[in-house]
């Protein structure tokens, strides 16, 4: 063994001195060779010929030498690596499209594997995060104080169970005021996530009591920007909407809350829920549990069921529908769907690479089989010629994956630069070891697996049958033709099966931007302004402000009107409330008609180009002291009036049975989208802002905020400037923030399918891309190998047309067969992304049509070209071509 | 006259025993063989070199440069202790096979 490893290091690095060596000896051999024929009475220069002569060959001989040391298998793989290198850069086109091929197979594969493994895979960085689930109303809706109490108290499955609260409080002191997004959490949250402060400590239980609630933990970003990453700020007090608040504590950098909700959030401080605590009506806490060891999902919700089944019989209308997930389902939720869509779409990105990879090396094996054959009879084993083929194309996989890594890399910052809001974790995705593991992985498998069948195909072959066929230069023999067709058709039915995803995701887009929003979003910027805290925040004061603003606002130049509501559709908060119709009889607890509540200023639906029907807007005189009025919106107006004219009929928002106020409706305005782009609209009321009892009286935050809509003559983000001026000068208090046009928010909107059916379009377009230059190949290729056919073809009369359409209807035979196969597959794929389309069934036939149409064009296009080159075929140079 | 390819490993047997005597180089080796054999075999430098080094490596030989007969430098080999006993071990081998291939003839 030693001896072995002597010799290797001997041959290995030492190997100048030892070819040196053998040089020699060879020569001093045939000196004295030579010498003995000289002996014999041969002259001196006939002897050294005929020894040379009967040494026979001394490159052979030193070649056999080699073979025989240690290390000679080294020796094998440098020359084949070099051998290979050449051959390949003998072979630029060739090269580059299989490098090309692979590159983008591998590399879309890379980054979109990134993201899945980012978003989905990676738990959640919480201690036992597999335990973890969040109770709320249809998975998604909020849960009054009442019933959070309710299940804490009674259910045995969990070991914890905490609540958290959506805060926007406004940040003030030394810099600017800033509003921050903010969770109100019950103290026991931390330790039920199982994470600790970096300084400081935690939430205390005894800090959910009104009065002993003012204190706060940072989020590390926060107190990196706001606060300079300073230790000392632990036990500081800052002002959060004008009141004192303690930090007690700053959260690790990396730590957020879970992000399926509050995204973002900076800043903690305790729930003190005080008199809402039995509160039963006002959902507005997310319920987070731990499961206890040893106690499954299963087990927690048929416990649930139980319980609030018996809480609904106790309080009607208050529990229902309460669903168990776990954490890390919400986090991903519709998000899963459609990344497994693009990851299963790149996987077929990556198979028709390879497939295109195997046919090129098949064609070029094929071509090579001359070359092959001769090096087989000067004496190369069917191993050594494996072994150069394999190298070849493991050489091609590494050069394909290294320009996939680069790819990959720049496929990821693409994603997280474009990726809607809506995925998770987006942020964190990137080029990892697991990553790279898996494309080496990928690159091997490739190289392996699709330079395999090729070398052995080619190696295994009569070496006399491969001389004389190859001189014959005839059609090439089946069995390889069969195959190659057989991966291009595959190609055709995997990049039919993209396509077709692809079609639908844009028939889906095209249905989704055609909605009508019910609103006019030119030239509208937005902001939200908030007085918590400020001078002008009182609530003696924040009407006059807001109205103040508004009148401001539209005398600046390039305004054209201006107005403000409390949640803009689509960005903002949603507010149901339950009312009561005049006239009807009152509805038991929890069953009264519910109607999104908005409060407007004048002039809100001329800004936003919202029509209105019938009636009239709100006007500046809808205010205290005057008539209570409201505006609904169609679908309310039909709902509860149908059949009859809305106007002047009443309604109330407060308990029916205590003399309550009623508003007459004064106007009908067209419906306009809610919170969700693609939603039905659902009724709608808007009440005067200077007639709403909250907005006015309330010394709550909630109501401190209202968001500015402005009208624009020009581009409205350069209005913006101006309008924060404005504020700051009125109350240097008040904090601007969320600045962006109403177009924005549209975008926004349909961000997610715009983002899904990009990526797909773009895998689709590689597939055809890739499926064109198959079809494009082995079709040139089939025409190179005819030559000497098709020229008698065209010697005994055949006219140009003819052939022509023998080697387009060839290649269209052969995507078109490919394309079936792949229309079969689609109608069964597609219907796994029924969850991502919209307006358009997942088998939809015109989708259908259309992709097999563009398919077959394709096809036609890369037939065309080789199929014009056959009959520029000459027949005499064809027959005389051997 | 004519010559045989000799067989796999009796190659090695007889180079080893044309070395018993002392060192010889390339030629010398392949002259010794033909004379010893009376011209049944003669060995090709493509199949006598590689088996040199082959037997070098696996320490049967060493080799060292010198002067030829007629002042000419030439690579001589030698047997090694470990070549002597491997010729020691394949010649009774070989004694081993020729006589159970004579008897084998004997008997049809």
């Amino acid at each position: 063994m030693l001896s072995r490893l002597a010799s290797l290091w001997r041959n290995l690095f030492r190997r100048e001195r030892v070819e040196r060596d053998l040089d020699e000896e060879l020569r001093s051999y045939v000196e004295l060779l030579a010498a003995e024929k000289v002996r014999d009475g041969m002259d001196t220069a006939e002897a050294r010929r005929a020894a040379l002569l009967e040494a026979g060959g001394v490159e052979q001989v030193k070649e056999q030498v080699r073979d025989a040391r240690g290390g000679s298998l080294l020796d094998g793989l440098a020359q084949d690596l070099r051998y290979g290198a050449r051959s390949l850069a003998h072979s630029p086109a060739f090269t580059a499209a299989a490098v090309v091929a692979l590159a983008l197979g591998i590399g879309a594969t890379a980054a979109v594997f990134s993201v899945v493994d980012a978003v989905l895979l990676r738990p959640l960085a919480y201690a036992d995060p597999e335990r973890l689930v969040v109770t709320l109303h249809h998975g998604i809706d909020p849960v009054s104080p009442a019933n959070f109490a309710d299940w804490r108290r009674q259910a045995a499955s969990f070991e914890r169970m905490a609540a958290a609260e959506y805060w926007t409080p406004n940040l003030s002191g030394d810099a600017e005021p800033e509003t921050v997004l903010a969770l109100r959490l019950t103290a026991d949250m931390f330790p039920l996530l199982g994470v600790r402060p970096l300084l400081g400590r935690a939430l205390l239980p005894r800090e959910e009591t009104p009065g002993q609630d003012h204190v706060v933990v940072l989020g590390y970003g926060l107190w990196q920007r706001r606060f300079g990453g300073d230790p000392g700020v632990v036990g500081r007090s800052i002002a959060l909407n004008g009141e004192p608040y303690t930090v007690v504590g700053v959260m690790p950098g990396g730590f957020e809350f879970p992000p399926f909700w509050a995204t973002g959030a900076q800043m903690w401080a305790p729930l003190a829920l005080g008199n809402r605590a039995a509160n039963r009506e006002a959902s507005s806490l997310r319920v987070f549990a731990r499961l206890k060891p040893g106690v499954g999902l299963g087990q927690a919700r048929a416990e649930m069921t139980a319980l609030t089944a018996r809480l609904e019989g106790e309080y009607p209308g208050t529990n229902r529908d309460v669903v168990v997930r776990t954490l890390a389902d919400a986090v991903t939720g519709d998000v899963r769907l459609a990344l497994l869509v693009l990851l299963g779409a790149v996987a077929f990105v990556l198979l028709i690479a390879c497939a295109n990879v195997a046919h090129m090396l098949l064609a070029r094996a094929s071509a090579r089989q001359r070359e092959l054959a001769l090096r087989a009879t000067l004496g190369a084993t069917r191993g050594r010629l494996v072994r150069q083929l394999l190298t070849e194309s493991l050489l091609l996989a590494v050069a394909g994956g290294l320009a996939g890594v680069l790819l990959a890399w720049l496929g990821i910052r693409a994603l997280v630069a474009l990726g809607p809001a809506t995925i998770p974790r987006l942020a964190t995705v990137g080029l990892d070891g697991g990553v790279l593991a898996f494309v080496v992985a990928v690159s091997l498998v490739t190289g392996v697996g699709f330079g395999l069948v090729p070398a052995l195909q080619a190696s295994g072959r009569d070496v006399n049958d491969a001389l004389k066929e190859g001189a014959r230069g005839s059609t090439e023999g089946g069995g390889r033709h069969r195959l190659r067709s057989l991966l291009v058709a595959s190609e055709f039915a995997l990049a039919l099966v993209l396509c077709a995803g692809a079609g639908l995701l844009i028939r889906s887009f095209v249905a989704l931007r055609g909605l009508d929003p019910g609103l006019d979003p030119r030239n509208v910027l937005t902001m939200i302004v908030s007085v918590a805290g400020a001078r002008e925040g009182v609530p003696g004061r924040r009407a006059a402000f807001f109205e103040r603003l508004v009148e401001e606002v539209k005398a600046l130049p390039g305004v054209r009107t201006a107005s403000a509501i409390n949640h803009l559709p689509l960005a903002g908060d949603i507010w149901g409330l339950p009312f009561h119709v005049e006239g009807r009889p009152i509805s038991r607890p929890g069953e009264a008609p519910t109607a999104t509540f908005r409060v407007v200023l004048p002039g809100y639906f001329e800004t936003m180009g919202i029509p209105i029907r019938r009636g009239r807007d709100v006007g500046p005189d809808d205010r205290r002291d005057h008539p209570e009025v409201v505006v609904v919106n169609e679908r309310l107006a039909e709902r509860y009036w149908p059949g009859e004219d809305a106007i002047g009929k009443r309604l109330t928002l407060d308990d029916a049975g205590q003399n309550p106020v009623w508003l007459t409706v004064v106007g009908i305005v067209k419906d306009t989208v809610r919170s969700d782009w693609a939603a039905a609209p659902d009724a709608e009321l808007y009440v005067p802002y200077l007639q709403g009892r909250g907005y006015l009286e309330s010394s709550s935050t909630v109501y401190s905020y209202l968001t500015l809509v402005v009208k624009t003559s020009g581009d409205p983000i350069e209005r913006a400037p101006a309008i924060r001026r404005l504020v700051t000068s009125m109350d240097s208090g008040a904090p601007v923030s969320a600045v962006q046009t109403m177009d924005a928010v549209v975008a926004d909107a349909t961000a997610a399918s715009r983002f899904y059916l990009l990526v797909l379009a773009a895998f689709a377009a590689v597939a055809v891309l890739l499926a064109a230059v198959g079809v494009h190949g082995v079709m040139s290729y089939s025409v190179s190998q005819r030559t000497n056919e098709i020229g008698i073809r065209l010697a005994l009369g055949a006219r140009p047309a003819d052939v022509r359409r023998m080697v387009v209807g060839q290649g269209l035979t052969l995507a078109l067969a490919g394309a079936a196969a792949g229309l079969v597959g689609a109608l069964g794929l597609t219907r796994l992304m029924a969850g991502l389309l919209y307006g358009v069934r997942s088998s939809d036939p015109a989708t259908f049509l259309a992709v097999g149409a563009v398919l077959g064009a394709v096809a036609l296009a890369a037939s065309y070209v080789p199929a014009r080159r056959a009959t520029r075929i000459d027949p005499l140079r064809a027959l005389r071509s051997e | 006259m004519p010559t045989t390819t000799l067989l796999q490993g009796t190659l090695d047997l007889i180079i080893l025993r044309t070395l018993l005597p002392g060192e010889r180089h390339g030629l010398g080796i392949a002259r010794r063989i033909e004379q010893i054999t009376k011209g049944t075999f003669v060995v090709k430098p493509g199949s006598l070199f590689p088996a040199l080094h082959r037997m070098e490596e696996a320490g049967w030989l060493a080799s060292s440069w010198g002067e030829s007969e007629n002042n000419r430098r030439a690579r001589y080999y030698r047997l090694t202790r470990a070549g002597r006993r491997q010729l020691r071990t394949e010649t009774d081998e070989w004694g081993r096979i020729s006589l159970a291939i004579a008897a084998a003839l004997e008997s049809a």
